[in-house]
């Protein structure tokens, strides 16, 4: 093998045991027993099978159960009203004629360049002010899990990527579409959507993964810890559970088991999925 | 049909916007609600203080620690891996592992790894006998610390949108090359690279943005802001000023909310003025 | 390409109506402001709510005990369930550490939903009381003709303004020196002669620092850069942290950790990091404890709350040895302040039988059985003399006299305005502030430069919040 070749796989394979080192840790490290993980020096290889931690991480003051529950709820949510309403905001865009249409659409844009930060204090003051029937907002589960997902409802982002999409379809389809009786509706459900499934799956797995993701919001809303999502959770185990590094690695291995499997299984529905936004 | 999305930007987006200039204006009371009116007061006593200035140098130099490695590790690694490696889909995989852990999980467990009583770095580092580095401890490091995370956090996404962006060039284009006599380096460098362009362009503007609204990291890996503030970005700053230790001062936060917005965007339009010019599209 | 050009002409047009909006919504946005309850809520109800009520009185606890302190709760919390349902159920929630739970309790206020009962550390405790969101708990012993002579007479000072009981003692705390005894015995020092101030910590840490190979495999000493140690070694010196008799003649306008005991402290710290006798851990306590139960150093500074979790630890690897916390100088006489955190019953927005439900807990958790299985659960003293008697109690401190340590450390305390602490509204970023100061000299700057910058740097807050609290 030429020198140059042998350069690259040992810069490549040390790379990738870098990436990889803390998916090890983390599932090493869960199996450890609590001498072993808190042992100075530490180390790097399990001494055996130790399950306690899970038993520990799923019974312990954190109900991670519970938050994973919340999560999916908050991000399925989420995830399913941006599509609708992105799709509908991106139909009127490319399909509806509309007095001051391009001024609109620059200023869906112009909400993007909008940082969250910037806005939250507002609108964290305005939806704990909130009640309900005489009952704070933030009181009760659903209001909660209202709180957690209202402002997330619509987002800029996937009106613009399906506005491209649906941009590519052609002109004359739809006006021959039009002169055989098909209104709006029809339209939408029957054609375009069916032939704009890789963008919708796009924006579906983009904001999915963001909604997932969140930590500032949630870190705000939610007074107990069984109705915070799971990112919160796991940062409160690392607190809460600090004397015991083991336990809060197993909680954290059974935080991501849904998305690794993703990532390792689905690589290429993702790539094709996230990366559509980014070439055009 | 637009209802909706205009609608929900309308309440939650351009409405609150101008409520955090009117917060911003105001002082607040021992809840931090705001009450008082104070006209610019708080954005005086930010810019003319000393902190608030360590806090946006804290905030450029994590940019510029996290945008550049991420983007310029993955386009190596990319450009590595077309050379025909043996393997390719575990590279690939591997690299992608990343994106399958959220930003909590991630930070956690490299607080695991980071911890100065029994982390595992400062362990390794004791196996090839040098000393204990303070990675969270010692304000030199805490911010490269934090930086290594979110750049591990990183490399799955920026690897799979060039390894796509590399995917679509054509193969001619490089065989050409081989053939007028140019050798990997000088290929890379003339035609793959700038025909990355777009993607480059692209990962650059989201790792600045997202680096300039980095939070979770910051505040598992080393809440209070770090050794001597070393971690405070302007992000972290606006929850500790309105959320944290006792200190609720909705006004002064919202006054840092103001000014992280007019950097986004400044950030932005001298992305798009300047770096845009350069990139080639098809 | 022409789609970015146009699409940038129309986000600079669209963006600038989005400016005009949101200075128009500016305008337009008004200040919400939360009604006063009425002067009502700050009353005690008598026993009668309770008993009229019907089906379950529900009562929220927020406390931030983790770890076997946690458990310990728990186990309070089932016990009071067990003796009183179906007519109360309380539901403790761990809202994190005692700087998070007092900001989650702010939280609640500003929307209007709080916990009817919350655990607040010392330091919070002026800001509860200008709060004016509780009911003290004088009030309510007041209208039942309940005692509150069995609670130690030092910790009722502490948490009395004006004679006044405000909230109820729970965990209360000393610091206390921890020791490793095999690694004391096996530097040749007694374990049962242990250094009694700084200087004395310093020179056993030198003998008790072991090095292999240029690397350090024990520590002599460790500590996390804690306020509290600040607080307490000031304290113990005699000299008032914040001026105005500690806060207690009238509101406190400034601290004095900046002076010469607070700067000896700092001085102190960064010798010790310095010469290698002791790890840098931080603030967090947390790391600081890991260093101490991985036995990787001999000494160690802790609330007497950490003794139960570090015997726990420790089990088969070493003995945990107590010693009184140490002074700062040789010559220092004064006692420490006491820690810990009370039990504060909320009024604006709760009935009224939940309010006597609420009494009902906090009297259970200062009776004493309930203190003698709080103590043996987890090191922090007991609040209830009568507490000592129980059986459990003898049996357990027998077995463990290191439980003991901080008693008798209390004890033999007399009570003056400098070992009653000092009360400000700000105390708990007045400690931070300590913090940051002692974090700088340990990491390199003078210490008086440092001190005097932390003090410097606390004072807008101070006069900030007087000048609030007076309006």
């Amino acid at each position: 093998m030429r020198p140059g070749r042998v350069v690259t796989y040992v810069v490549l394979i040390g790379a990738a045991l870098l990436v990889i080192f803390p998916v090890y840790y983390v599932i090493a490290g869960s199996v450890m027993a609590p001498g072993q993980i808190s042992s100075y020096p530490p180390d790097l290889f399990p001494h055996g099978i130790f399950t306690g931690n899970y038993q520990g991480a799923t019974s312990s003051g954190t109900p991670i159960g519970q938050q994973y529950v919340n999560s999916i709820l908050q991000t399925s949510i989420i995830t399913l009203a941006q599509l609708i309403t992105s799709v509908l905001a991106a139909y009127a865009f490319v399909f509806m004629k509309m007095w001051g249409r391009s001024v609109l659409f620059g200023l869906f844009l112009a909400t993007l360049m909008v940082p969250w930060e910037s806005i939250v204090l507002p609108n964290y003051l305005t939806i704990t002010g909130w009640s309900i029937g005489g009952e704070r907002l933030t009181a009760s589960y659903a209001g909660t899990m209202i709180a957690l997902v209202l402002p997330f409802l619509a987002n800029a982002f996937g009106v613009f990527l399906l506005r491209q999409s649906f941009l590519q379809f052609p002109a004359e389809l739809r006006d021959a579409a039009t002169i055989d009786g098909c209104g709006h509706w029809r339209f939408l459900r029957r054609i375009l959507l069916p032939l704009n499934k890789p963008a919708l799956m796009a924006v579906g797995l983009y904001v999915f993964l963001s909604a997932w993701n969140q930590f500032f919001w949630p870190l705000l809303i939610g007074d107990s810890a069984s109705r915070r999502t799971l990112q919160i959770g796991i940062s409160q185990l690392n607190d809460a559970e600090a004397a015991d590094p083991g336990l809060i690695l197993a909680g954290v291995t059974l935080s991501i088991l849904p998305t690794l499997a993703i990532v390792v299984f689905g690589q290429r529905f993702i790539v094709r999925g996230l990366t559509a936004g980014a070439i055009r | 049909m637009l209802v909706p999305c205009l609608v929900v930007f309308a309440l939650f987006i351009i409405w609150p916007l101008g409520k955090s200039v009117s917060l911003s204006l105001h002082g607040s009371d021992l809840f931090g609600r705001p009450d008082t009116y104070v006209g610019l007061q708080h954005y005086k006593d930010m810019l003319g203080s000393a902190e608030f200035r360590h806090i946006l140098w804290v905030t450029f130099a994590f940019v510029l620690l996290t945008v550049v490695p991420g983007v310029l590790g993955a386009l190596v690694v990319v450009l590595l891996l077309e050379q025909h490696i043996k393997g390719i889909r575990i590279f690939r995989t591997a690299f992608a592992l990343p994106f399958a852990f959220s930003v909590a999980s991630a930070s956690v467990i490299f607080a695991t790894i980071y911890n100065p009583a029994i982390g595992l770095a400062n362990g390794l580092l004791g196996r090839f006998g040098v000393d204990r580095i303070g990675w969270l401890t010692d304000p030199s490091w805490a911010l490269i610390s934090v930086s290594i995370t979110t750049v591990w956090m990183s490399v799955g996404y920026n690897v799979l949108v060039l390894s796509a962006g590399i995917g679509a060039i054509p193969t001619e284009i490089n065989e050409a090359a081989t053939l007028d006599g140019a050798g990997g380096f000088r290929a890379a460098r003339y035609i793959t690279i700038p025909l990355l362009g777009p993607q480059l362009f692209f990962l650059v503007v989201i790792s600045t943005i997202q680096s300039l609204q980095g939070f979770g990291q910051i505040k598992i890996l080393t809440p209070e802001g770090g050794p001597e503030q070393s971690t405070k970005t302007l992000v972290y700053s606006i929850y500790h000023t309105a959320f944290a230790n006792n200190a609720s001062d909705f006004g002064a936060a919202s006054a840092q909310a103001i000014v992280l917005l007019v950097i986004l965007l400044a950030c932005t339009a001298i992305q798009f003025g300047v770096l845009e010019r350069r990139v080639h599209y098809k | 390409m022409l789609m970015r050009s146009v699409l940038q002409r129309r986000t600079a047009a669209a963006g600038s109506l989005l400016a005009v909006l949101a200075l128009v919504a500016a305008g337009c946005g008004g200040d919400s402001s939360n009604d006063d309850s009425g002067s009502g809520a700050l009353d005690a109800p008598d026993a009668s709510a309770l008993d009229k009520a019907s089906g379950v009185t529900k009562v929220t606890f927020w406390h931030g005990m983790k770890g076997a302190n946690g458990a310990a709760v728990d186990k309070l919390v089932k016990a009071f369930n067990a003796a009183n349902s179906p007519k109360i159920e309380v539901t403790a929630v761990y809202q994190g550490d005692y700087d998070d739970t007092i900001t989650k309790y702010k939280t609640s206020v500003q929307q209007g939903n709080t916990p009817s009962v919350v655990q607040i550390y010392d330091i919070g405790s002026r800001f509860m009381i200008d709060s004016k969101q509780t009911v003290p708990v004088q009030k309510f012993a007041d209208k039942d003709g309940y005692t509150l002579d069995s609670i130690e007479p030092n910790i009722a000072n502490y948490y009395s303004i004006d004679s006044q009981l405000n909230s109820m003692p729970f965990n209360t705390s000393m610091p206390l020196l921890y020791i490793n005894k095999e690694a004391f015995v096996k530097a040749g020092l007694d374990p049962n002669k242990p250094p009694s101030n700084l200087d004395e910590i310093m020179t056993a840490a030198k003998k008790l620092t072991i090095k292999q190979g240029g690397k350090t495999v024990q520590y002599g000493f460790n500590a996390a850069i804690y306020g509290w140690f600040m607080e307490q070694l000031i304290a113990q010196s005699g000299t008032t942290y914040c001026d105005n008799d500690n806060g207690r003649k009238d509101l406190a306008t400034k601290v004095n950790f900046a002076d010469e005991q607070g700067v000896k402290v700092a001085t102190w710290y960064q010798e010790m990091v310095k010469q290698g006798l002791m790890p840098n851990t931080g603030k967090k306590t947390d790391d600081a404890q890991a260093v101490f139960k991985s036995g990787t150093s001999a000494m160690h500074l802790e609330s007497t709350g950490s003794l139960r979790g570090y015997l726990d630890a420790a089990k088969g690897k070493f003995t945990v040895l107590t010693a009184p916390f140490p002074h700062l100088t040789a010559s220092d006489t004064g006692g420490p302040i006491i820690g810990g955190a009370s039990l504060w019953i909320d009024g604006p927005g709760h009935s009224d039988a939940e309010k006597r439900a609420s009494w009902e807990f906090v009297k259970f958790a200062s009776s004493p059985a309930q203190q003698a299985a709080w103590h043996t659960g987890t090191g922090y003293f007991p609040i209830n003399k009568k507490a000592l008697d129980e059986p459990e109690d003898k049996a357990w401190v027998a077995q463990y006299p290191q439980f003991t340590t901080a008693i008798t450390q209390l004890h033999n305390t007399k009570p003056t305005n400098a070992s009653s602490g000092c009360i400000l509204g700000v105390m708990p970023q007045a400690r931070k502030a300590a913090e940051d100061g002692l974090e700088k000299a340990v990491l390199g700057t003078d210490p008086t430069t440092a001190m005097k910058a932390a003090a410097d740097s606390i004072k807008p807050q101070i006069d900030q919040y007087n000048k609030t609290v007076k309006k």
